[in-house]
């Protein structure tokens, strides 16, 4: 008994040694490589899962920018190679795939995935292991709340802001038609909820009254209840903070119902291409804030516009825009500092971008010190069969129809 | 203070989900029923039906309630073998946990297999009348959620004269009763018990058809209606098609009100309330006969 | 010194030393997240033994336990205690939690017993998705990190330890369970429930208690993985999937074995993450633990552990004459009981090498 004990203990001492010895020198490694190689790009988005749709999107936005550069040579003279992982939509598995990509596979750089919920955790990992993180979707107020230092959002403008145009719009219109009451409905996450309750603050404070204002969480499918009650109120304005299937779901819910608003407003459901068939072609009329698009004249986006166009036969949308502008901003970095791979580069490279402007398809884009950008989102509207810009006056494509005819 | 329209309006809406509550619990009360399984992947084959349907509009553009004359006896088939080959080979001692596990299983697989195939991108049937509404005293009430009742009400009608005019519905009564005494008396209990478990999985191939009109679907939504289900279940009493149907009204009908001042999520907390207080008062459910208090 | 003793420990100082050298090992700090969720595993799956393995009681709940502890710790971090503090707070609230839940679960035996405890997981999956004032709601919640400023990797290797140190005390409070009259109770109760409680066992306190350890042991699971993640979401604290992880680990080791929920532990956590690793996380990876479960459960509900030690007997040693009329894990207890019959095993098998 006893002579197993000891070779017990003395064996766990060992062990126990031989862990701390090896657990120490075995963190010196370097990463990044040579001038020859290409530079690895570490993204995980979600391909499968409730947000593959955008997911891909993103992804056509990514890959597009490296063909882009690839074919103009590179970048420092070296070629770029993306590695993309699937996240299913995963919080949990996001922060593994990023752990992995940064830790085991030891990419230059990283990009950021899609989704509020999975920005934040996907973040923390790149903020602890000291890397630059420009994202593409991260837009609610929470992501720029956590003390990250390392975090750029590359699109216009915060989620918050992203009705602004409109609530300016409303409560310029003639008291005589301007709306007075209205309804919310959101869902309980953080990009949707933000867009929405921007909205209402803006209204609330120029005199519009609240009359419903329900929450639902992610996946909701039955919408009864929630419907009834916008019915039952017969608010002037309905606002959903949708993604795509919920904010379809309402509306069908509603039209069920026979409610008719003056002013129906959607975030991210209406910019979908299938939007109008899900609902009954009976979209005239509805409204959502975009960040981009692909008529819009800043430089880089004709070029951007006519390659993507060659290469995946048809126009990007928000969400491959806002992948292409990541690209960008850290192209943008990459060049200034020269610079790209794992250690003290990352945080040359945040230190550029907290001082300086990038030119990307979104307009130009700068950054306050929790990584906000500081531009304006527009204002499209269903007129004529099709989606429209009608806000900013200067950018419009069509007239806001106002009221709204019914559905 | 709500409306009198809006309650009015919300207590046609939770007449009609009690309908096809009632559909679904009663194929979960009738596994429980012929074998005391609980048979956790009933609301995944619902689900697996409501993708058939609407890949069956997808791929034909025919109006998915004529998928029924294929799933229906598909499931039926389905829920014969899988007693047969899996359930019935379980060791009766630890028959009722390890069934539970073992459907379980199969609802995993299942929702695995959708996600899969069909990715967990939420769908929804696209039908020319989705938005479409008749005028009820004052109430609107959508034409897909009315046939969905509809057709729950008659797949409900069909199962009660099964049960009660048929012989097998008889046999199969009987070895709900008393399994020794149905074979005794020369019942061949094992396939009937076979055909309780199609007769149940032929429910599930009938309301997800039913909600496939409505709602939209995605791989993990059963997890949202076996809660539900289990809920009235118990309280309706395990094995009591009847008090099930009772039980399945009632509830829908309360949660559906509950949702005007407490809204969505809040209401749905009210189906595991019953369920806990139904354990805690009577454990035989509110309707349940003998059988719910010897198990 | 008796054989089975030498062997036992040898086991324990190798498995000792395989968990202790595995950081050095893994190498990148990836492969060590990847140790880290399957010593997790390990925790939650040994922690449902408590219930399972003694009373054998199968709750596909746990999730809703192990979630508590996690957002237990997280909002007791928020109110100001200090992290570790925090953890075993949470976890002793969990407990006395688990009083009045045990109360109304243990009521009811079998299929009952099921139902209340996946309805726990989810109903507390609607609340904490619903009180978003207080949870952060579908959003989630943030748990400050205990040992902020830390570079990513040796947060990774501190709590790898701290996992191993809590897989530790939860397999001796096991072990000493299963030694103590109260265990051979339990098991008692396991066996025959109706029997035991004419024969004066308190059958309801005894259940009653082992889930309140159960649940302790589950919540420090829980709230070591919050303070570890970083990123409550409820969708994933209370998930019915989950808790039947821990059902799946814990059958296919074996549940009446101490070691036989680690060993399902590793082998599960090992098939999923390196599944995970080449097919990424694909919904096939659901199929994969659904058939896994499935086969566990038609095929050999006892365990791997029974069954590869009814298998070595079957084929190094005296032939059992009704093999299929007593499980093997009965068998294995009954061996180990008496030693007499051991004895004349061991003398068959020494005699007759075939």
């Amino acid at each position: 008994m006893d002579s197993v004990f000891r070779v017990k203990r003395g064996m766990t001492a060992a062990v126990v040694t031989a862990v701390l010895v090896t657990a120490a020198c075995g963190r010196d490694r370097k990463s990044g490589g040579s001038a020859g190689d290409p530079i690895v790009i570490g993204v995980s988005l979600p391909l499968t899962g409730d947000f593959s749709e955008p997911g891909k999107g993103i992804q056509r936005g990514y890959e597009a920018w490296a063909k882009i550069v690839n074919d103009g040579g590179g970048l420092l003279g070296r070629q770029v190679k993306l590695k993309f992982l699937d996240d299913a939509s995963n919080a949990d598995r996001v922060v593994s795939d990023y752990e992995q990509l940064i830790g085991k596979d030891k990419v230059a750089l990283v990009f950021g995935p899609f989704s509020t919920r999975l920005v934040v955790p996907s973040a923390r990992v790149a903020e602890e292991y000291g890397m630059l993180f420009v994202e593409p979707a991260g837009a609610a107020k929470q992501v720029f709340e956590q003390g990250f230092k390392n975090l750029f959002y590359a699109a216009p403008a915060v989620a918050t802001e992203h009705y602004n145009l409109l609530a300016k719009y409303v409560l310029a219109l003639p008291e005589a038609t301007r709306p007075r009451t209205a309804a919310y409905a959101s869902m309980d996450d953080p990009f949707a909820q933000s867009t929405a309750y921007g909205f209402k603050a803006k209204l609330e404070a120029g005199g519009i009254k609240t009359l419903v204002n329900e929450v639902y969480p992610p996946n909701t499918t039955e919408f009864s209840g929630i419907a009834a009650k916008i019915a039952a109120s017969n608010a002037d304005i309905v606002v959903g903070g949708s993604q795509y299937q919920d904010g379809v779901n309402l509306i069908v819910t509603l039209q069920q119902l026979n409610y008719q608003p003056k002013l129906a407003a959607f975030s991210t459901a209406p910019t979908e291409a299938e939007f109008a068939k899900a609902i009954g072609n009976k979209a005239e009329g509805v409204l959502a804030p975009t960040g981009y698009t692909p008529q819009s004249k800043f430089p880089s986006n004709v070029e951007f516009v006519h390659k993507y166009t060659a290469q995946f036969g048809g126009l990007p949308g928000e969400d491959e825009a806002n992948g292409y502008s990541t690209g960008q901003v850290v192209a943008a970095a990459v060049k200034a500092v020269g610079c790209a791979e794992q250690g003290s580069c990352q945080g040359k490279l945040v230190a550029w971008l907290h001082a300086n402007q990038v030119e990307t398809v979104v307009g130009p884009l700068r950054w306050d010190d929790r990584g906000r950008p500081q531009g304006e989102h527009m204002i499209q509207q269903w007129v004529g069969g099709k989606i429209q810009i009608v806000l900013p006056a200067a950018l419009k494509e069509a007239d806001l129809i106002y009221p709204k005819p019914a559905w | 203070m709500p409306s009198g329209a809006l309650v009015f309006q919300t207590v046609v809406l939770g007449v009609l989900l009690g309908g096809l509550y009632a559909l679904l619990a009663a194929g979960l009360t009738l596994y429980f029923g012929v074998m005391r399984v609980v048979m956790i992947a009933h609301s995944a084959f619902l689900i697996l039906a409501a993708y058939l349907a609407w890949y069956f509009q997808l791929a034909t553009g025919l109006d998915p309630l004529l998928s029924l004359p294929i799933t229906v006896p598909v499931f039926f088939a389905v829920g014969v073998a899988m007693q047969r080959l899996l359930l019935a080979r379980l060791q009766p001692a630890t028959r009722t946990m390890m069934s539970v596990l073992l459907t379980f299983a199969i609802a995993v697989v299942i929702e695995g297999a959708l996600g899969s195939l069909f990715t967990g991108t939420q769908h929804r049937i696209q039908l020319g009348y989705s938005g479409a509404s008749l005028e009820l005293l004052g109430a609107r009430v959508a034409v897909v959620k009315l046939l969905a009742f509809a057709m729950a009400a008659a797949a409900m009608l069909a199962l009660y004269v099964v049960m009660t005019r048929s012989r097998f519905g008889q046999a199969l009564r009987a070895t709900i009763q008393h399994p020794e005494a149905a074979k005794l008396v020369g019942i061949p209990t094992d396939r009937v018990v076979g055909y309780g478990f199609g007769l149940g999985l032929a429910t599930a191939a009938i309301g997800g058809t039913a909600l496939a009109l409505d709602s939209t679907i995605y791989p993990s939504l059963h997890w949202r209606w076996i809660g539900p289900l289990m809920a009235i279940i118990v309280v309706g009493g395990l094995g009591s098609v009847v008090g099930t149907a009772i039980a399945a009204m009632a509830l829908g009908m309360v949660m559906s009100l509950l949702q005007i001042p407490l809204g969505t999520t809040w209401a749905q907390t009210g189906f595991y309330l019953a369920l806990f207080a139904t354990l805690a008062i009577r454990p035989q459910g509110f309707f349940g006969g003998r059988l719910a208090k010897r198990f | 010194m008796r054989r089975g003793a030498i062997v036992r420990l040898a086991v324990i100082a190798i498995g000792a030393g395989l968990v202790l050298s595995f950081p050095a090992a893994a190498g990148d700090p990836y492969m060590l997240t990847v140790g880290i969720t399957i010593v997790n595993y390990a925790v939650l799956a040994t922690a449902w033994n408590f219930v399972g393995g003694f009373i054998g009681y199968i709750s596909l709940g746990h999730s809703a336990l192990s979630g508590l502890g996690a957002y237990g710790t997280a909002l007791l971090i928020a109110a100001g205690l200090p992290s570790f503090v925090a953890l075993f707070a949470a976890a002793a609230l969990v407990a006395l939690l688990a009083v009045p839940i045990g109360a109304a679960a243990l009521r009811v035996r079998g299929a009952s017993f099921v139902i209340v405890s996946i309805a726990l997981v989810l109903i507390l999956l609607l609340v904490f998705q619903s009180w978003a004032s207080l949870t952060g709601g579908s959003r989630g919640l943030v748990v400050p990190r205990p040992f902020p400023g830390l570079h990513r990797a040796e947060h990774h290797l501190v709590f790898f330890f701290l996992f191993a140190a809590l897989l530790a005390g939860t397999l001796l409070a096991w072990w000493l369970i299963d030694r103590s009259r109260f265990g051979l109770g339990l098991k008692a109760i396991r066996e025959d429930e109706d029997k035991s409680q004419s024969l004066g066992i308190p059958t309801f306190a005894f259940k009653l208690i082992v889930f309140v350890v159960s649940a302790a042991f589950t919540a420090l699971g829980g709230g070591l993985y919050a303070l570890w993640f970083g990123d409550l979401d409820p969708v994933f604290q209370f998930s019915v999937l989950t808790g039947s992880t821990m059902v799946l680990m814990a059958l296919l080791g074996g549940v009446r074995h101490l070691f036989g929920p680690l060993l399902g532990a590793v082998v599960v956590g090992a098939a999923l993450e390196s599944f995970k690793l080449a097919y990424g996380d694909t919904p096939l990876h659901l199929v994969a633990t659904g058939l896994l479960l499935g086969g566990v459960v038609m095929f050999m509900p006892e365990g791997v552990i029974p069954a590869l030690s009814s298998l070595w007997r079957r084929r190094f040693g005296p032939q059992e004459a009704s093999i299929r009329e007593v499980t093997a894990a009965a068998l294995l207890d009954r061996a180990r009981h008496e030693p007499a019959e051991r004895v004349v095993q061991e003398a068959d098998r020494t005699g007759g090498g075939r």
